[in-house]
């Protein structure tokens, strides 16, 4: 009796250790590749950071809601395509209007698009159709609508609106505080949603063994449906991001697609198994800054453009097959 | 073998840190008059491209390098060269400020949204010009290539080939884009000068070679027509008239080497045409430009390229301009004159910048 519990003891803390060193680990390749950079460049100070962190607004914002899906044993291909649409919707709606509007817009922009995701959560649960399959439909649904929306670049925002996520009104010289702490403050929530209430384990149970779940007496339903709600908000957030960073609004279905991808590889490199119930949403927050700081890196290393891509798809390929690798012994093992 | 790479990697970094501080040592006793006169050459240029794959825009970073090697005051050029839109190119403008170059150039995919990125740039010292496109931001340089005129030039050359009356057929690129919307309106303007010109079928080829050869077989043979412009579209439109065994009607295109060189072979089959240049090596015109106003020599803010006109009834022009050793979608009007100092398509098409 006590050395069988004190073996899932151990068990529990491995997991937990090599759940955490995971995430430890890609914080301090993040830590790393800063220092790094720093050293390629002449110099290293606000610009560089007020640049990096704004930069990576849409791609964490996007992670975090793939991680929470994914978490939960789901996946969604169309979160580039709900970003696209915001950003189309923000962009037509919130010009020329007061800042006081704006914000209205986008809070109801953030409402919205959890409630649409949920809906779309719902369909794939009472359905039974693979969450992949629903979500590349739905993804290009979404995306004909921005399109139908904003046919052609344009629209904008208010400077206030684009300060809030830069720190500058004019999206570019500000200091870094508001785009950190515009990143942490959704992560960190998440995080704790994640961890410390009843909702957030419950995602990770059914992720786990949604069989296991429901004989425990967990909605299991309602635990996928809210992932899906988190997801499409933090979707709506990252869109919002575009417009404040750009000032106008981009439909462009190729944009939407590369951000669906690069969500993809920010959750696995974060250490998000996608077979689900394992990882940690700050994880991918890491993970989203790296694959952004991967270009500004190999274009001040002087590496040929072309070869760049090459690199960068060949390192998000390997971290993808490690985290499988990782996954597979981590089963086996258990 | 594994450990390989990291040993060089180290030897590397100690090298340049042993380079770095040698350069440090040296250049420390030097008086402020002599860093001044250093300062003439050594740029470091920076490339801001947004659209990958694409021929026109590949030969237009060429061009930029070839200018570059050319000019002899280039140490490097920094091309950032990926798929994106705005706040891709606004990510890469920032990260080639970060490098500490001279001068950017850049074929803008936003005519306002890039503008705060440009001016903190200029604010900083580096020279900013914008190839291609137009932005409207503060102290930029702005080298065009004249749309509106590239499809009026055209025009008005096939309609007087056709003395001023007959049916043609516009072909355009894709619709809305900014490019396409100009030289519809320059096709427009030659048009309201010959009211006896009819435009029977008007087409959106989408800029693709087999798209527009479709139309042109489509058109060709269900229809009577006089002449045909197209946006650029126009060896594999040449290409349907052998293919249907139709007699050939005057055509307008591009400086593409394809249709250069049916102009030039097939002119004794009965081929007329004209090639209107829109020349990739604007970007080598946005280097020139660059190296103008980082060497103080104040170039204007803003050059508009007019498009010259190669026709048939001018061989040697056309021969001039061939380039036999290329691909057909070769642009191949490459030495713009005052501005490009390279030596014609080979150079471009090295694509060497300094130091590579």
């Amino acid at each position: 009796m006590m050395a069988g519990l004190r073996s899932s003891c151990v068990a529990l803390w491995r997991t937990g250790l090599a759940r955490n060193t995971w995430t430890l680990g890609v914080w301090l390749l993040l830590s790393a590749l800063l220092l790094w950079y720093a050293t390629l460049i002449p110099v290293f100070g606000q610009f560089q950071v007020t640049s990096i962190s704004k930069n990576s607004l849409p791609l964490v914002y996007l992670a975090i809601g793939q991680a929470i899906i994914v978490i939960a044993g789901g996946i969604d291909l169309s979160l580039g395509a709900l970003l696209l649409l915001t950003n189309a919707l923000a962009a037509r709606f919130m010009d020329d209007q007061p800042f006081a509007m704006v914000l209205f817009i986008a809070i109801v922009l953030i409402a919205g698009l959890g409630i649409l995701n949920a809906l779309v959560g719902y369909i794939i649960s009472v359905s039974g159709v693979p969450d992949i399959v629903v979500t590349l439909a739905t993804g290009y649904i979404w995306s004909g609508f921005a399109l139908w929306i904003l046919p052609s670049p344009g629209g904008g925002t208010a400077p206030e609106f684009r300060w809030l996520f830069t720190g500058a009104q004019s999206g570019i010289g500000g200091t870094y505080v508001m785009p950190i702490l515009m990143m942490a403050v959704p992560a960190i929530l998440v995080f704790l949603l994640s961890r410390h209430t009843r909702l957030g384990l419950s995602i990770y149970a059914i992720g786990s063994d949604s069989v296991a779940a429901r004989l425990a007496g967990l909605d299991v339903r309602r635990a996928k449906v809210s992932s899906y709600a988190i997801g499409g908000a933090m979707a709506a957030l990252a869109g919002l991001a575009t417009v404040a960073l750009t000032g106008t609004g981009d439909p462009r279905f190729s944009v939407g697609a590369n951000a669906t991808l690069n969500s993809v590889a920010a959750v696995v490199l974060g250490g998000v198994a996608l077979v689900g119930g394992t990882g940690l949403v700050l994880g991918a927050v890491a993970a989203g800054v790296i694959l952004i700081m991967l270009n500004p890196i190999l274009s001040a290393m002087g590496i040929d453009p072309n070869n760049a891509q090459i690199i960068q798809g060949l390192l998000i390929a390997g971290v993808m097959m490690v985290g499988g690798l990782v996954t597979l012994l981590r089963e086996r093992s258990a | 073998m594994k450990f390989q790479p990291t040993r060089l990697t180290v030897l590397t970094l100690l090298l340049t840190l042993a380079l770095a501080l040698t350069a440090c040592v040296a250049v420390a006793p030097e008086s402020g008059d002599d860093a001044m006169m250093e300062e003439e050459g050594g740029f470091v240029v920076g490339v801001s491209n947004t659209l990958v794959g694409n021929g026109w825009r590949e030969q237009m970073i060429c061009a930029i390098k070839a200018e570059a090697t050319a000019s002899g005051l280039v140490d490097s050029v920094v091309v950032v060269n990926r798929n994106g839109g705005p706040t891709e190119q606004i990510a890469d403008l920032e990260g080639l400020i970060s490098q500490g170059v001279d001068a950017i150039i850049l074929n803008p995919t936003d005519r306002e949204g890039l503008n705060a990125v440009i001016e903190s740039a200029i604010a900083q010292g580096i020279v900013v010009v914008a190839v291609d496109q137009a932005v409207t931001a503060e102290g930029a340089y702005v080298a065009t290539n004249d749309q509106t005129a590239y499809a009026r030039l055209g025009a008005e050359w096939l309609f007087e080939q056709l003395g001023g009356s007959g049916k043609v057929v516009e072909m355009r690129g894709i619709d809305g884009v900014p490019a396409d919307t100009d030289r519809h309106n320059g096709f427009n303007e030659a048009l309201a000068n010959y009211p006896d010109i009819e435009v029977v079928a008007s087409t959106f080829t989408g800029w693709d070679p087999s798209t527009g050869a479709q139309q042109a077989l489509d058109l060709i043979t269900t229809q009577e027509i006089d002449g045909i412009w197209t946006s650029g579209i126009d060896y594999s439109v040449v290409e349907q008239f052998q293919v249907a065994d139709v007699d050939f009607v005057p055509i307008v295109g591009a400086d593409n080497n394809g249709f250069v060189e049916q102009l030039i072979q097939l002119a004794d089959a009965g081929l007329i045409g004209a090639a209107v240049t829109n020349p990739p090596a604007i970007g080598a015109v946005g280097m020139a430009i660059a190296l103008d106003a980082l060497t103080g020599e104040n170039p204007p803010h803003e050059t508009i390229l007019t498009p010259k006109v190669f026709t048939t009834t001018d061989p040697d022009a056309l021969n001039a301009i061939y380039a036999p050793d290329e691909q057909v979608g070769w642009s191949t009007y490459v030495d713009i004159e005052p501005y490009t100092s390279y030596n014609g398509s080979a150079d471009v098409s090295a694509c060497t910048a300094p130091g590579e």
